[in-house]
């Protein structure tokens, strides 16, 4: 719900909730608790000390050093400065009863109260699954991670993810590096504006441009410890299914995975090297039962999606190779590639192969890292 | 009564002079050696007096001073048996004074009465100028390659000593016979595939890029870094020169014609310490392994390995060709120009083609820190190398010899110098403006680059002085660099990270 309404008595409920969010000694079962007794100008009244409160709320206001704390914060210019920072950073504020707050988690068992957000909410009636997993991820993960998730988002599926590092980001940057239709919903902990990890700023803003970006916190919200595993409940709820890629036996991808168990989100789980310790929790998944996720394809079908039924991919945006390059993005297709085995594949001089591949590269068909060439994106038809 | 005799003696790689005084006197038999000697060279009491009965030669009995001039200066080693010997002798009357006056004498003395061999022949024989060296047998090929007099050899005190009373002539040095054949570096026509590999070490020889080759176990590093001293051209009088005297002052031995051609390679183990690398020791420093690479290449091996300080080490003598060894006494300036290739696993596990690696972001960070930081910065030239494919390794012959692309290599480097008068790798930023002017299709490939952020102000300098040398092996060695040597060039520096979005820093 965006508006350009500024003056104090025509200010919308989302400037209330926003300005709410960001109190001091405020969390989200406060939050939820005053905006279930209230509406949010009502609240806003009830931080004041000038209407009742109740239940919970109550027993908070007991306190006299919350109160006073409540009472000082609340300056009658708070929610308009609240809603007019979000206006300033282009995030949208919805608050749960709100026509376009998200159905899916008005159902839920614990549902945000107030959303920040960027991007577009319509995606969130697209497909969707979760690809999750640690931020300490070995190469083999990272590789199943981004083979998954451009997978399924050339079917047409959204991926939601933590935008972590690890395997998070690299979901995410697979789905926007990919010219698929599916999109890259992130869900994080910190502010819409406070990008963490820093070494995600471009991720951060290709998603809020062209995916979806939601979290509770308001804008300027430091990433504290304690939101990470609020921040799991609403991937899990987001999510048909929850893909785990790596986790360690007590990784906080757990805390995601039982977030899904106790909402009946299908859970899929990518098995990892019997030694590998960053796969020890996943491992341990596969050994209670979870499905087994090898490649995108077994996502599809729990989606119950045919991707052979897809046609060529809408919205290529990069130049179709050379003809003289095809021959070298064809190679790396078929799988990863050094230079070596591109000039004795090609039987072409190293130089002749080093022009496609920077011509290649530079147009995002293939992609270089610890001297691999790999092909990225759709296929070329 | 008193003698002067000539000898030298070695600090670093260089030869000093020293006169050794010699003054025998009445009083209380005695010998004492002054003028600083240290443990080895005070030893030397015992064996000259030994050698001097062993040859059937009278001791005598008097009161006997030895002094090293100048006296302010440590001397060390067993060079100066030899010189105190034939001192002593003229002092005491058995040799007459104006036989020794134009020779200078290096040598140890076995308790027999043998002439022995000392490391570092060839500087001190620079050192004695216009004096005739007198040297054992096994050094003479060594004292003839530097010396501006006539080489003089003794297998015995005996023989010197009868040479210089006149009764018998100076022995025949060592003929010179049938040298036995050179041994060639390895050839990289043994080289099956690795395409890229090949071609980094031509343009390494080429422009002189530092190279770090980043590769599984079992991939070949070590075998390709071999092949590069091949492709380097012979040295020139003033590199072989200075590398036989570092090769001399170490005790390393020389190639059958006592000076060094052939680019040298060194390839230290990672246990290597400070000292084994840089060079150093107490009383006489010793020059290490940066030095002995000097005019060739130095090959580390395992690079993250290497204790980090180790590698601090080398940053200085990378950025000045020397390094400079400060001691209390005195500061020792060793040549160090070398050619660094240098091998490492992209992660602790030895790495693979994506997804096959085990290690989590965390190892491979951690690895990875080891290597980073300012001597990454100095490889040009950053190649991965993965193990050749079944069918290369089965094809009958591999690539093209040495010999054809030293070639290519020894036309390169004559067009870089005609130009600019250095080696690419060496152009400042100035020269590299006027000699490596980009094409409008080269410039727009960095521009991409750098744009998408996979290039940084530092690489995109380094890769324009690598297509340089590209565009010289290619043949095109006018002041313009075109798109194919770009592209090129930046194959030729992989990047190393932890995810794929890693940065050609």
């Amino acid at each position: 719900m965006r508006s350009s309404a500024t003056a104090p008595d025509q200010l919308p409920a989302g400037a209330y909730a926003a300005a709410l969010a960001g109190f001091p000694h405020m969390n989200v079962h406060r939050l939820s608790a005053l905006l279930r007794a209230h509406r949010p100008a009502d609240a806003w009244l009830v931080v004041r000390g000038e209407a009742r409160a109740t239940g919970l709320i109550e027993r908070v206001l007991a306190d006299s050093g919350v109160a006073a704390a409540w009472r000082a914060y609340a300056n009658p210019e708070r929610p308009r400065e609240a809603w007019e920072r979000c206006r300033d950073l282009g995030v949208g504020v919805t608050v749960i009863g709100d026509h376009d707050y998200p159905a899916l988690l008005s159902a839920d068992r614990q549902p945000p109260s107030v959303l920040f957000y960027r991007g577009s909410l319509d995606l969130l009636a697209g497909r969707r699954v979760a690809i999750i997993g640690t931020r300490n991820a070995t190469a083999g993960g990272r590789e199943a991670a981004r083979s998954i998730a451009l997978g399924v988002s050339y079917a047409g599926v959204h991926v939601v993810s933590g935008l972590a590092r690890g395997i998070d980001g690299c979901a995410h940057r697979a789905v926007v590096g990919g010219a698929g239709p599916g999109k890259a919903i992130a869900v994080v902990a910190s502010g819409p504006d406070v990008v963490y990890p820093r070494e995600h700023r471009d991720l951060w803003e290709d998603i809020a441009a062209n995916g979806l970006l939601v979290t509770e916190a308001p804008p300027g919200t430091a990433p504290e410890a304690h939101r990470f595993p609020l921040r799991n409940r609403i991937i899990a709820a987001l999510a048909e299914v929850v893909v785990v890629v790596e986790s360690r036996s007590k990784g906080g991808s757990l805390i995601t995975v039982n977030e899904a168990m106790e909402r009946g989100v299908q859970l899929m789980v990518v098995p990892g090297g019997a030694h590998n310790r960053a796969a020890a929790g996943t491992n341990n998944l596969l050994r209670e039962g979870a499905a087994v996720a090898v490649e995108a394809q077994d996502v599809l079908d729990v989606l119950s999606i045919d991707h052979h039924r897809h046609g060529p991919v809408i919205g290529e945006q990069r130049a179709r190779p050379r003809s003289s390059d095809r021959e070298v993005y064809c190679l790396c297709a078929q799988q990863p590639r050094t230079i070596d085995s591109l000039v004795t594949g090609s039987g072409r001089t190293l130089v002749d192969v080093a022009m496609a591949l920077a011509r290649l590269e530079q147009a995002g068909w293939v992609a270089q890292a610890d001297g691999w060439f790999q092909a990225v994106g759709s296929p070329l038809r | 009564m008193l003698a002067a005799v000539r000898a030298a003696t070695l600090f670093g790689v260089e030869g000093r002079p020293v006169t050794v005084e010699v003054h025998v006197s009445t009083g209380l038999p005695a010998f004492q050696i002054v003028g600083l000697p240290d443990e080895a060279c005070r030893e030397s009491r015992d064996r000259v007096r030994a050698a001097l009965l062993s040859s059937g030669l009278p001791w005598p009995v008097s009161r006997i001073t030895v002094n090293l001039a100048p006296s302010d200066r440590r001397k060390g080693g067993s060079g100066l048996d030899l010189a105190i010997a034939i001192g002593l002798l003229v002092a005491s009357g058995q040799i007459a004074g104006d036989r020794v006056e134009r020779l200078g004498f290096l040598g140890e003395l076995g308790l027999d009465g043998s002439v022995r061999s000392v490391a570092g022949i060839a500087p001190m024989v620079s050192a004695l100028g216009e004096f005739a060296p007198v040297v054992a047998m096994a050094s003479y090929r060594e004292a003839r390659a530097i010396a501006t007099a006539e080489v003089r050899v003794a297998a015995s005190l005996a023989e010197v000593v009868a040479a210089l009373q006149g009764f018998r002539p100076w022995p025949d040095p060592p003929a010179d016979g049938v040298l036995p054949d050179e041994v060639l570096p390895p050839d990289l026509a043994d080289v099956r595939g690795q395409a890229a590999a090949r071609f980094a070490l031509e343009v390494a020889a080429a422009g002189e890029h530092h190279l770090l080759m980043v590769g599984s176990p079992g991939s070949g590093k070590t075998m390709l870094a071999q092949r590069l001293t091949g492709l380097l051209p012979p040295l020139d009088a003033q590199r072989a020169l200075e590398a036989t005297m570092v090769h001399s002052a170490a005790g390393v031995s020389l190639p059958a014609t006592g000076i060094i051609r052939r680019a040298p390679f060194r390839a230290p183990h990672h246990s290597s310490s400070m000292v084994a690398l840089v060079g150093g020791g107490s009383s006489n420093v010793r020059p290490g392994e940066i030095s002995l690479a000097h005019a060739g290449v130095l090959f580390l091996d395992e690079l993250g390995e290497f204790a980090p300080t180790v590698l601090d080490g080398l940053r200085q003598p990378l950025e000045e060709g020397v390094i400079r060894i400060a001691r209390a006494r005195a500061t020792a300036c060793l040549p160090a120009r070398f050619l660094l290739v240098a091998a490492t696993n992209p992660c602790p596990c030895g790495g693979g083609p994506p997804g096959s690696c085990e290690c989590d972001d965390g190892a491979r960070l951690r690895y990875l820190r080891r290597l980073s930081g300012p001597l990454l910065d100095r490889f040009d030239l950053r190649v991965g190398v993965d193990r050749p494919d079944v069918d290369d390794l089965l094809q009958i012959g591999g690539g093209e010899c040495t010999t054809a692309v030293a070639a290519r290599v020894a036309a390169a480097r004559a067009a870089a110098h005609a130009r600019a008068g250095v080696s690419n790798a060496h152009l400042s930023a100035d020269l590299l403006d006027r000699t490596a002017i980009l094409s409008s299709g080269a410039k727009e490939m960095l521009r991409t680059e750098l744009e998408a952020n996979r290039l940084t102000g530092r690489g995109y300098h380094r890769i324009r002085r690598v297509a340089r040398t590209i565009a010289d092996l290619l043949g095109d060695s006018d002041a313009v660099v075109l798109d194919h040597h770009v592209a090129t060039a930046m194959q030729l520096r992989v990047r190393l990270g932890v995810s794929a979005r890693g940065r050609a820093a």
